[in-house]
């Protein structure tokens, strides 16, 4: 049976085929149709200073990350060492972004499905309220973007060894000021989230997201799992291999022959001790524990996350109201070949690129968080349709599409 | 009776739906509006007659292709949202390369099951009525558009180059700084974001009406070499008019 239409409320055009014979799931698949627009290809040729502004094209949902995991690979492949000052202004921009996409997957997209209305229109009718607080809470992760970034919607203002243009110490102060107001509606969100009916499923399988030995994962690290890997991000190719199969343009990613989870559940699961203290307050009241095996649990991350990334950006404008200063850039020193891991909000994000004497990228691999998740959603939607066998059919196929929702999916990212 | 939406995208990031998202306007917009169709903000689509219809992203596949035309059919308007719909966007830099090959550096052998059509701008494929350009648009472009559309005015182009709004926010030249930068041809009204930021504009919202564009390349080939024009031009609307006889290489 084919869930004949896409996928609806995701990002990208998908859709869910699964087949039951003799009241047994034979077949449960995940056909991604977004056309290939071929980035690896055309980020070839190009000059290492535009290609972050070009890969975050590849995402206008998360575009913060493409850009920062980008420049991350650059620098590491030509050889610059971003100051500690840089480094904070990138976790601030991307902790902007987490704070917004969040919001926007959690009352734009997700919301429909547990309030069991249509879509965000019927939302906004029924809880305006709801849908203002969203609009409250990326209005303020947009301006943290644009503050640094230059532009909400693919910044251009950050390049290969900082920012071409540094905010003011005035500039973040009030930014800090602006995260402070939302805390309490990405407070009230994390409540509305934990008071929802989630589906009940279980399915026990391998959480990665990156570890920089101190923060909760957001900019660079190790790739760690809770099934024990520990490996260096350059070593990515080792751990992880991609797969092509007919009937999906994204390719399929596994460890070990096995699905991954990557996104808001695998880094609060691994890394919960990690959260800012609000969010870990949080966490102690919520009804539902973490770690959690149910992949409906993501969107209860998510909006946890929010509280934590939300305090993470309030506690980095802080600290650079006082201390931001003039530095200079430093510049390429060699060509060569480097990888750069960060968090967006779907999960861990590595782009590799090659870099020759001119400066000029020769190649270029990207490994996107839905493309990671693409096996452990099939192995999920198996087991979920198995345990719901008996179930109406229009019933199964909505709640396909429910758990494919819950990841947050991202379909032209992963297909890029 | 509220007018009859519909919001499609094809191909692309989705960047321009999340600055509809963006717009200061976006509650009145939900309230306003019925959406009959809107894949990404609801479960039940229709294709009834829509009195609007935005389309992003480019064509890529061939069902996307047959989509388009049939959105033609049911729509009194069609507007083009975006740099992909408008000119091709960015995906289109692999129209200036060997196709099959591009496909095989990303599938290896598997690169024959992959569709990917010659990027056309929408307006080369059906009736187009109006474009709101840029990679991404602006929130306050599609404000003015919807605004002038729901109050049955017809909305206007913007006629000055980037150059203007970089003048109105006081930003320091790029060209006069030695960087290669599209301003002088390129379609304003973006507020020049990029010149703001310290880096050029390449000209996202593709080119002017009428743009000078002997003068631009012989300021151009002064500071920049032939591949750098070609790159500027060869970005994020390489098939708009100009831009892409400049992008594949006519300097």
């Amino acid at each position: 049976m084919i869930y004949d239409e896409f996928v609806t409320q995701i990002e990208g055009h998908g859709r869910i085929y699964f087949e039951i014979k003799d009241g047994k799931v034979v077949e449960a698949r995940l056909e991604i149709h977004e056309g290939s627009r071929l980035f690896e290809s055309f980020l070839r040729g190009r000059r290492a200073d535009e290609v972050p502004q070009m890969s975050s094209r590849i995402c206008g949902v998360c575009p913060v990350p493409h850009n920062m995991a980008a420049i991350q690979a650059l620098e590491n492949a030509m050889g610059i060492e971003a100051s500690e000052q840089v480094k904070m202004l990138r976790r601030f921009m991307l902790s902007s972004q987490m704070v917004q996409d969040h919001a926007l997957h959690l009352y734009v997209l997700a919301a429909a499905d547990y309030l069991n209305v249509n879509g965000v229109a019927d939302v906004y009718a029924k809880y305006p309220e709801a849908v203002k607080r969203c609009i409250r809470i990326r209005t303020v992760g947009n301006r943290g973007i644009e503050l640094v970034g230059g532009r909400a919607v693919h910044p251009v203002n950050s390049i290969p060894g900082g920012f071409a243009k540094l905010p003011t110490r005035a500039d973040m102060e009030k930014i800090a000021k602006d995260f402070k107001s939302i805390m309490n509606d990405c407070i009230e969100t994390f409540n509305l989230f934990a008071s929802l009916k989630y589906p009940e499923f279980e399915r026990a399988t391998e959480y990665l997201a990156i570890d920089d030995g101190k923060h909760f994962p957001v900019y660079a690290g190790k790739l760690v799992t809770n099934k024990g890997l520990n490996a260096e991000a350059k070593d990515y190719r080792k751990h992880i291999k991609e797969e092509f199969k007919p009937y999906s343009n994204t390719k399929f990613c596994t460890i070990n022959g096995h699905g991954f989870h990557v996104g808001a559940i695998a880094r609060v699961n691994l890394f919960k001790d990690r959260l800012n203290p609000t969010a870990k307050e949080l966490l102690k009241s919520s009804p539902i524990k973490f770690p959690s095996d149910n992949p409906f649990h993501n969107n209860l991350a998510q909006a946890l996350e929010m509280v934590h990334y939300c305090e993470e950006a309030i506690k980095i404008a802080e600290e650079l109201a006082v201390k931001l200063k003039d530095e200079e850039r430093p510049k390429q020193t060699k060509a060569g070949t480097g990888v750069g891991v960060v968090e967006a909000p779907r999960g861990t994000l590595i782009h590799e690129y090659t870099v020759d004497n001119n400066g000029i990228v020769r190649d270029a691999n990207l490994i996107i968080p839905t493309g990671m998740n693409t096996t452990n959603i099939e192995e999920d939607l198996y087991a979920l349709l198995t345990a719901n066998v008996n179930k109406p059919k229009e019933e199964l196929k909505w709640l396909a599409c429910q758990l494919f929702r819950a990841y947050d999916p991202c379909l032209s990212c992963s297909t890029h | 009776m509220k007018p009859k939406v519909a919001i499609f995208d094809l191909t692309d990031c989705e960047g321009c739906e999340v600055q509809i998202v963006n717009s200061k306007f976006i509650d009145r917009i939900l309230a306003g509006v019925e959406f009959v169709h809107f894949r990404l903000g609801q479960r039940v689509n229709r294709w009834d007659n829509f009195d609007v219809a935005f389309i992003e992203g480019a064509v890529i596949t061939s069902h996307e292709l047959e989509l388009v035309k049939k959105i033609r059919e049911h729509s009194k308007l069609v507007i083009a949202l975006g740099s992909c719909a408008c000119f091709g966007g960015i995906a289109a830099i692999t129209n200036f390369m060997d196709k099959e090959e591009a496909k095989r550096y990303v599938y290896g052998e598997n690169a024959d099951k992959i569709e990917t059509l010659y990027i056309k701008p929408l307006p080369e494929i059906i009736k187009v009525d109006f474009m709101i350009r840029g990679c991404p648009i602006v929130p306050e472009d599609f404000e003015r558009v919807v605004s002038d559309l729901f109050a049955g005015r017809i909305p206007r182009e913007h006629t000055r180059p980037v150059c203007m709004d970089c003048k109105s926010k006081g930003n320091p030249c790029q060209l006069l700084k030695g960087v290669a930068c599209a301003g002088p041809v390129a379609y304003g009204g973006c507020g020049a974001p990029c010149p703001s930021a310290g880096v050029p504009c390449d000209g996202c919202r593709g080119p002017l009406e009428d743009p000078q564009i002997t003068a631009e390349l012989e300021l151009l080939k002064k500071i920049a070499s032939k591949d750098d024009i070609i790159r500027l031009f060869r970005k994020f609307a390489p098939m708009a008019p100009i831009f892409k006889e400049i992008g594949g290489g006519k300097l």
